[in-house]
């Protein structure tokens, strides 16, 4: 408490015409280090201190009109370029859909930029130490009277010597009314801190909440979502494939079908290894027409011509690497009823494969009428040519 | 500081008259030739003028009403400007009788082709619409005569009992306001396109009627106090109030126009999406984007900062400019329901806008002959004047 | 009183407190300890919150399946408090910020209180978007965060907007409020001897030092912020109205929307603030702040907003026949006369018929009338949003879709948690903050601005 420092000294004031009154004294007085503290604001103070007006608006502005336009291209890049969807028939890039988000973003951004604008550069957060608390002024002006405190360092008040002109400030207090004239010396905390922007204590807190969010991204992303019962959507007691099963005797999630069990939509086949009987029994189901004509020449072409050729005549891809398969227009095949040619096709014989897990049934059909007409087409008869 | 002596009331000048002469009888002399040239056309514009001086008339009325029951002050020392412009209720009947004379041409729900137009008829019959129209105008006139004759009155007699009066009829207008401007945007403008509709048309069509009715009332204010016809002490905080509620409807304009089109585009009905549609076709779909930027876009920057609201040019500047943009919105309500292919401009279009400033500029002219501009009796008028922001 | 002198402004406190007793009594209750009536009420609204807490534990346990909710009627109660509670917060902000844009010194005793009461109902409003999601934990991806499956957030969703909406409603109105407390925080700290109180308000208060050249930035971001949360309270209720609008459904799908969904949350809002205001006036004895002239003004507001959402009634009627659709016209006929018409009825009541007594200036001087009348708004406004999203939802265009809803216990047990989440804050804050701006009440006080202060 010895070495205390001069900042200021004060007066109060009882009305706020008089307060104003001692304002407008200071500012034709030449003081420029200054202040005026009242309880709430008085009108016309910012004019009787001559304040140039305060540029908040602009930050509001900016800040503003930057938010409403980005967030248009953000969201644009987002819904047309990054994952563009086509939601409800509308255009990729549908800006009236975007104005709804570009305004609230609009107002977060610019009432945020403009309060922390306040708060650090004008209001000089974080250092708002200052010598003025914790005196007896400040107690009385927070609450019903109006104070004024001019520093000691304002040019007005330096001598030549260097020293200051108390007597000048005592009289001009005194001069303008003010009571209770009091001096306000530093804080030796105050005097002695540098503000720094790269206060180590500063760096350790960021570095401290980076951790601790890191830390917290990690825990709910990779552990809690993995706990009960936060995992019930992606761990369902529902047996998945390649998963063990404790229900099944050999263990396994995956099972064949029951020996025995037919396919939906369609009927077990009843001439096995007796395809005379088939060929006896079973009728072609599928008229002919273009149509089947046509489905029938794409799935010959897919799965009989790399054997029997294109032409079905047994000239295919595989002739000389294969036993020749046997030209489909001869007497035998041509006399055979279509659905022996369906037995053949769907149990094989000799080294034809069976072809009954390539085609359906229906397929089969209309590839025999195919077969037909390739047939028809390679022993025509003149009354054809019409 | 006795308010007598503060107002003087000064004739305004003969060229005032002359110029508002001028403009009539040119703008009256356009429209007889439109009308014998083209008439569908020429009622189509007739229709936007008609509307426009509603706007302008009955919106006056609004905002005299709307300051007595809110118990404004600060408007207090130039209510009169509007209850002038109110007058212009009077004047309607001339507006509206070559429209009722061709119902049959301008709308097309006179003619119901289908059941969805019969499902309408009960409203839009011209029996109904007619008698729609006479009694709103009735009761239009009948609010404006008691209540600006109380006002009026006030000036002689300072009676603060009239002020209770005229704020028990504002208060009972109000509704009758709502619900008479609302059917009126809807038989006048809505059912030109009769298979189209919009709950919020009304409140749309009172946002334009607001603003219209304050810019006119702001270029009038503004131009009579700069030239110290109304009352010493009205200062840049009583323009800023001005600016203000003009910046501020703007907004309102802006906020409920989009709705309407967000909805709209949103759901993508056709029965609904047709109107704005035709709004897009051919070169209306340049008017479309003109109307956004005339409407909204140049006024909010020309009003936003506090300097441009409290100085008197360029509140001047940019009532003008709405008032304008006014007369545009209502061109865009209803031109496209008829010129399908783009947008129609020429010396017709002309005549409606011509004749309805003269006559605007007349009936002020005489209406001050005779009343004060300010409102001298008005027992807030002191507040007013002292009004700080 | 029958003649009222225009000449001359009403005082907006009475009784010519003096600064430092306005002070001592603003601030007594954060100082004192809590009465008894505190404990009881602390209490029961905690006992409210408990059932409420029960209700959504379950919900997340067992799923939406706890609810009454079912196909067609997807939508329930969960939206109709969502839409309640945004609402009743609209009626803070419209007191802080558009009033103070108006100029209307009558707002200063009360709008610290109302902002307060913005927060906690922003807060109550936010709880049923996520409890109402099927798997609420990941309610994080509603955020546009960039993610490993690539994905981003449907911008074009209405329930999109209204997690921006929402948000930024609630982060604005408590930079608000929060700046608006700076003042009173600092002379709170000068006030103070509890030295852990001191350090608390010593850190909230900034250092504010009531300097002059602080106050114009101050007044300066105040009125931006006030310029801002306008629009912004018209905006988040409109969003609201957006979820229903921006569909197809008949009786949803409506221009109007927009301004009679922000009318109605103004004029719930009010409602609610205007009766819990009475409670404080009484309970903490700031009568002379928060005046009866200024409980009129409040009331005045209810009829202007009422009348709004009166007129938005009949105008979506009357387009409903006029468009000769019959779906649409169905909707009204069905609201009137179908299952839920008890309840359609109860809201034409409380919403047009009772707040037309507030023409009348004996109904709107009269605490208990105006109390009562208060509480039927705030019912009929709840109706109002379950009669538009049940009704709806439950009959739109194919009859062979239609189905009841009826809602279960847990329902119930949300909603009056709700109302004890909301109470429980509020009464909180009553002891832990100051209920009034001292700065704002004192500048408004006769003799407090100087005489000559011409510009």
């Amino acid at each position: 408490m010895s070495n205390k420092i001069l900042y200021s000294y004060t007066g109060i004031f009882d009305t706020p015409d008089q307060i104003i009154q001692a304002a407008e004294m200071a500012v034709k007085e030449g003081f420029t280090k200054y202040d005026v503290n009242t309880p709430y604001p008085l009108h016309g103070m910012d004019s009787a201190m001559k304040l140039p007006p305060s540029k908040l608006g602009y930050i509001a502005l900016i800040f503003g009109l930057s938010a409403a336009l980005a967030t248009a291209l953000v969201i644009g890049w987002m819904s047309a370029i990054d994952y563009p969807l086509v939601v409800g028939g509308k255009p990729l890039f549908s800006f009236p859909a975007y104005v709804p988000v570009m305004f609230e973003v609009t107002v977060l951004t610019a009432s945020i930029a403009t309060v922390v604008a306040m708060l650090f550069f004008f209001f000089k957060l974080p250092n708002i130490g200052h010598p003025l608390h914790g005196t007896g002024y400040m107690k009385t002006v927070s609450s019903d009277k109006y104070g004024i405190s001019i520093q000691v360092n304002d040019p007005k008040l330096i001598l030549p010597d260097g020293s200051f002109n108390e007597s000048f400030i005592l009289k001009f207090l005194e001069s303008v009314g003010s009571k209770e004239i009091a001096p306000v010396y530093w804080d030796e905390e105050e005097i002695n801190h540098q503000n720094k922007i790269l206060d180590p204590k500063f760096m350790v807190f960021l570095f401290v909440v980076a951790i601790i969010t890191s830390a917290v991204t990690y825990f709910s992303l990779n552990i809690l979502m993995n706990i009960t019962p936060f995992n019930w959507m992606a761990e369902q007691q529902k047996l998945s494939v390649q998963q063990t099963s404790s229900v099944f005797k050999n263990h396994s999630g995956m099972l064949v079908p029951v020996p025995g069990t037919v396919a939906r939509n369609s009927m077990p086949y009843q001439f096995s290894g007796q395809p005379d009987s088939a060929g006896k029994s079973l009728i072609n189901p599928i008229p002919v027409s273009i149509e089947s004509l046509k489905k029938g020449e794409i799935k010959f072409d897919v799965y009989c011509s790399p054997c029997h050729g294109f032409n079905g005549d047994g000239a295919g891809r595989l002739n000389g690497q294969f036993p020749n398969p046997p030209t489909l227009h001869s007497d035998k095949v041509r006399k055979w009823t279509d659905a022996r040619i369906f037995a053949v096709i769907t149990e094989g014989q000799n080294v034809m494969p069976s072809y009954a897990s390539q085609l359906t049934v229906d397929e089969r059909w209309t590839v025999i009428n195919y077969i037909r007409a390739l047939q028809r087409a390679l022993n025509a008869m003149e009354s054809d040519l019409k | 500081m006795s308010i007598s002596t503060g107002y003087h009331k000064k004739e305004l000048p003969p060229k005032i008259k002359t110029l508002g002469l001028a403009l009539l009888i040119t703008g009256l002399i356009i429209v007889i030739l439109g009308y014998m040239t083209d008439t569908t056309r020429s009622l189509y514009n007739n229709i936007i003028g008609f509307t426009f001086l509603v706007s302008i008339g009955v919106g006056s009325l609004f905002f005299v009403g709307l300051e007595y029951i809110v118990g404004a002050v600060w408007s207090t020392p130039f209510r009169r400007v509007s209850e002038f412009l109110s007058s212009l209720i009077i004047i309607l009947p001339l507006f509206v009788l070559p429209l009722l004379l061709n119902v049959n041409i301008i709308f097309g729900w006179t003619h119901p082709a289908d059941t969805m137009m019969q499902a309408k008829v009960p409203y839009l019959n011209i029996n109904f619409f007619v008698i729609r129209v006479v009694v709103f105008w009735l009761l239009w006139v009948g609010f404006y005569f008691f209540i600006i004759k109380n006002s009026v009155r006030q000036d002689k007699t300072k009676e603060p009992s009239l002020t209770k009066t005229n704020i028990k009829l504002s208060a009972v207008f109000m509704p009758v306001f709502a619900i008479t401007i609302s059917l009126a945007a809807i038989d006048w403008l809505m059912s030109l396109a009769p298979k189209w509709f919009s709950t919020i048309f009304g409140v749309y069509y009172f946002s334009g009627t607001v603003l219209a009715a304050l810019a006119a009332a702001t270029i009038f204010i503004v131009m009579l106090n700069e030239r110290g016809y109304l009352i010493a002490g009205l200062k840049s905080d009583h323009y800023y109030s001005l600016g203000a509620l003009l910046f501020a409807f703007i907004n309102f304009w802006a906020y409920i126009s989009f709705s309407q089109f967000l909805l709209i585009w949103y759901g993508n009905l056709p029965e609904e999406t047709v109107w704005f549609l035709a709004r897009w076709h051919g070169n209306w779909k340049i008017f479309s984007i003109g109307l956004l930027v005339i409407h909204f876009v140049i006024p909010y920057f020309g009003l936003l900062s506090q300097p441009s609201k409290m100085n008197p040019k360029t509140l001047l500047i940019m009532a003008l400019w709405i008032l304008f943009g006014h007369y545009i919105d209502l061109y865009w309500l209803v031109m496209p329901n008829f010129y399908k292919e783009g947008i129609i401009f020429g010396w017709i279009e002309l005549g409606f806008p011509i004749l309805i400033t003269g006559l605007i500029i007349l009936v002020f002219f005489y209406r001050a002959r005779k009343i004060n501009l300010v409102a001298v009796g008005d027992p807030k008028l002191q507040r007013g004047i002292d009004f700080r922001l | 009183m029958d003649s009222v002198n225009y000449k001359v402004e009403i005082p907006v406190i009475e009784g010519n407190p003096s600064l430092g007793g306005l002070d001592e009594l603003i601030s007594r209750p954060t100082i004192t300890k809590p009465d008894r009536k505190y404990y009881i009420a602390l209490s029961i609204s905690l006992s409210m919150l408990s059932l409420g807490v029960i209700g959504v534990a379950l919900t997340f346990f067992y799923g939406i399946g706890m609810w009454g909710n079912n196909i067609p009627v997807a939508w329930a109660f969960d939206i109709t408090n969502f839409v309640f509670w945004v609402g009743i917060g609209h009626a803070g902000t419209l007191i802080s910020a558009i009033l103070f844009l108006l100029r209307q010194k009558w707002r200063t005793g009360i709008s610290r209180f109302a902002e307060g009461m913005t927060i906690f109902a922003v807060m109550t409003a936010g709880i049923f978007p996520i409890i109402h999601l099927g798997r609420p934990w990941l309610a994080g991806y509603l955020f546009p965060y960039p993610n490993q499956h690539s994905l981003w957030v449907n911008f074009t969703s209405p329930l999109i907007w209204d997690v921006f909406a929402v948000s930024t409603y609630f982060t604005v109105s408590l930079i608000f409020w929060y700046v608006g407390l700076i003042p009173d925080l600092a002379v709170l700290r000068e006030r103070t001897v509890n030295k852990i109180k001191k350090i608390i308000y010593s850190i909230f208060s900034l250092g504010w030092r009531f300097s002059n050249r602080h106050w114009q930035h101050y007044d300066m971001v105040y009125l931006i912020l006030a310029g801002f949360a306008t629009p912004l309270v018209l905006s988040v209720h409109t969003i609201v109205s957006f979820d229903f609008a921006v569909s197809i459904l008949p009786g949803w799908h409506s221009t109007i929307f927009p301004p009679y969904f922000v009318a109605g949350a103004v004029f719930s809002g009010f409602a609610m603030v205007q009766n819990i205001l009475i409670l404080i006036r009484k309970i903490f004895n700031y009568e002379h702040i928060i005046t009866l002239n200024t409980l009129e003004k409040m009331n005045k507001v209810i009829l202007l907003t009422g009348s709004m959402v009166g007129y938005s009634y009949l105008m979506e009627m009357f387009i409903a026949w006029y468009s000769g659709i019959q779906p649409e016209r169905f909707v009204f006929i069905n609201r009137a006369l179908g299952p839920y018409a008890v309840e359609f009825w109860i809201m034409v009541s409380c919403n047009v018929i009772f707040p037309q007594l507030f023409w009348f200036k004996k109904i709107r001087r009269s605490i208990i009338i105006m109390f009562a009348i208060g509480i039927f708004v705030n019912v009929g406004m709840w109706m109002e949003r379950f009669v538009i999203v049940v009704t709806s939802l439950s009959r739109d265009f194919l009859p062979s879709s239609w189905h009841h809803f009826t809602p279960t216990w847990v329902d119930f047990s949300i909603l009056i948690g709700s109302f004890g989440f909301f109470f429980t804050w509020l009464l909180l804050f009553t002891k832990a903050l100051p209920v009034v701006s001292m700065a704002e009440v004192k500048a408004v006080l006769k003799g407090s601005q100087p005489t000559h202060g011409d510009h």
